[in-house]
């Protein structure tokens, strides 16, 4: 299973709207560094409304991506974490530190923007 | 009526159906949207738990009762090589996997009771449980 | 209890009621014992006593039921327990005294037993059911607690105001994650004010469950500002080596509020009339 990736100007897109197994998880890392690599993208959102759950594992991934991303010279805002998925995350001790977050796509584009600028 | 679900895990994908089974039986037994995630939660990390060090093993799901209160109680069994360390391995940031090392010690905070039975190559046994507000 | 134990108390009905009525009048300091009027108070003494005389004749359930109905009445009338259990042991003695009075020892052990039995069974009934108020009480209690805890106020587009009052545990602090959490979402917070002027004491516990409803506030996609610090608070933050480093803080919610619509590009600004 692979999770489409949408392009649109300068940014990538993601809209995360499967039950993440371990696998796709990887897959999709691989997937968006390699998307960055052929766009030169500068920015990325990836949308996490639909996602019910991250674990550790998960966190991780998601968490490698954006510092990837980051040496890649892009830089990621995750959006639309659920308030459940939140304090789960809270509650096992992982605070994805200096991971810019945004309410919604919108939002998150605004913050990517803003991020750029200054 | 007990309800329980049962999941093998031999697979990547036993992680995964193992979660959704999980999250099913805690919306029955009437948790709320967070508690249920909290509950799917523990489960995967179990549930990877059991691929990435015994390749193979079961997580069994239940309705629990206790004086007056209902939960949900998860068992996660394995005949891999055991825990060497249990103290070790609920350290926060106690890896051996290359993982963020929350996994156990998250376990134990999602949930409301957390029990370990290890014996170094007979196997692991954790049993956890999380009681309705 | 046996026939003539039965008999004999009811030979010294009036004896007992006007010894006990004497010794209960001894320790009536409880406020509210001494704000009802001396009639009030003796009737219920009296309909008490006749209370526990009525059982004397009843078995089992019945007994229950005479003790438990009253007690709901003591209960609602606001008589203290321990007022009760005072008047309890005194009638166990006022009583005692006033049936053994011969020499035959065997009959007068038997008498104490019997009058300490009935005595105690009386006594636990009435606990099990104070205490059974009690716990609705408090249950009650917890339940308005949970109704009244923090909501989170759109003030202006994207900010949002949460005051928190009075003490926060680990009950309360997972509810008022949860609504700052859906609240967000709902009104599309970008930046809440987490206002504790109403919280009594931040120990390292309360700053805890704060500092992880700010971390899971910045996961969801929204900043928090921790506002209304009181310099108590602050010192006491400090003292305990608290570190809020990572998240503004700002002394009082109009400055707060200030530097969210800061945070949102927005400015308040004077018409010129």
């Amino acid at each position: 299973m692979r999770i489409p990736i949408l392009k649109l100007h300068d940014y990538l897109l993601i809209s995360v709207q499967v039950d993440l197994d371990d696998q796709t998880a990887l897959q999709f890392q691989e997937d968006v560094l390699n998307k960055i690599h052929q766009e030169g993208s500068r920015g990325v959102v990836i949308d996490l409304t639909s996602v019910d759950m991250i674990d550790s594992f998960i966190a991780k991934v998601l968490g490698d991506v954006v510092d990837m991303s980051n040496l890649m010279g892009a830089r990621v805002v995750l959006t639309g974490i659920q308030p459940a998925v939140a304090i789960t995350l809270i509650d096992m001790g992982i605070v994805l530190e200096e991971v810019p977050t945004a309410l919604d796509l919108e939002q998150g584009l605004d913050r990517l923007q803003q991020e750029l600028e200054g | 009526m007990q309800v329980q679900t049962h999941v093998d895990i031999h697979s990547e994908w036993g992680i995964v159906a193992a979660r959704q089974a999980g999250r099913k039986l805690a919306r029955e037994i009437g948790f709320g949207s967070v508690d249920q995630a909290r509950v799917t939660t523990a489960i995967s990390e179990l549930a990877r738990n059991i691929y990435l060090y015994a390749n193979k093993g079961q997580i069994h799901i239940e309705e629990a009762t206790s004086s007056g209160k209902r939960g949900i109680k998860i068992i996660a069994t394995d005949e891999g090589p055991g825990i060497k360390d249990v103290r070790r391995v609920m350290e926060d940031g106690y890896t051996t996997s290359g993982g963020l090392g929350a996994g156990l010690p998250g376990v134990k905070r999602l949930m409301d009771e957390f029990k370990i039975d290890s014996e170094p190559d007979e196997g692991t046994t954790i049993t956890t449980v999380k009681w309705l507000r | 209890m046996n026939q003539q134990i039965r008999e004999l108390i009811h030979v010294h009905k009036s004896t007992i009621t006007d010894e006990w009525m004497k010794e209960v009048e001894k320790f009536r300091e409880d406020d509210y014992l001494q704000s009802i009027s001396d009639t009030v108070y003796q009737n219920t003494n009296r309909e008490f006593v006749d209370m526990l005389f009525n059982t004397v004749g009843q078995e089992g359930e019945d007994v229950k039921e005479t003790i438990s109905n009253y007690t709901d009445r003591l209960i609602q009338l606001g008589w203290p327990l321990n007022y009760i259990i005072r008047g309890m042991q005194e009638f166990r003695k006022v009583a005692v005294e006033s049936l053994i009075r011969n020499d035959d020892q065997t009959r007068d052990i038997e008498f104490y037993q019997e009058v300490e039995d009935w005595v105690d069974e009386v006594v636990n009934i009435l606990v099990g059911h104070y205490s059974g108020s009690w716990e609705n009480t408090v249950f009650l209690q917890k339940m308005a607690l949970k109704e009244l805890s923090a909501p989170l106020i759109p003030v202006f587009d994207n900010i949002s105001v949460m005051p928190l009052i009075g003490t926060i545990d680990t009950e309360r602090a997972k509810q008022i994650m949860e609504n700052l959490l859906t609240g967000v979402i709902e009104h599309r917070s970008q930046v809440v004010l987490i206002d504790i002027t109403g919280v009594p004491v931040v120990d390292t516990m309360v700053a805890h469950h704060i500092i992880q409803a700010s971390e899971a506030v910045r996961l969801v996609g929204a900043k928090c500002i921790l506002v209304g610090i009181r310099p108590e608070i602050a010192q006491t933050i400090v003292n305990l080596g608290i570190d809020l480093g990572k998240f503004p803080t700002k002394s009082s919610l109009k400055k707060g509020i200030e530097s969210a619509l800061e945070m949102t590009s927005h400015q308040i600004v004077e018409i010129e009339e």
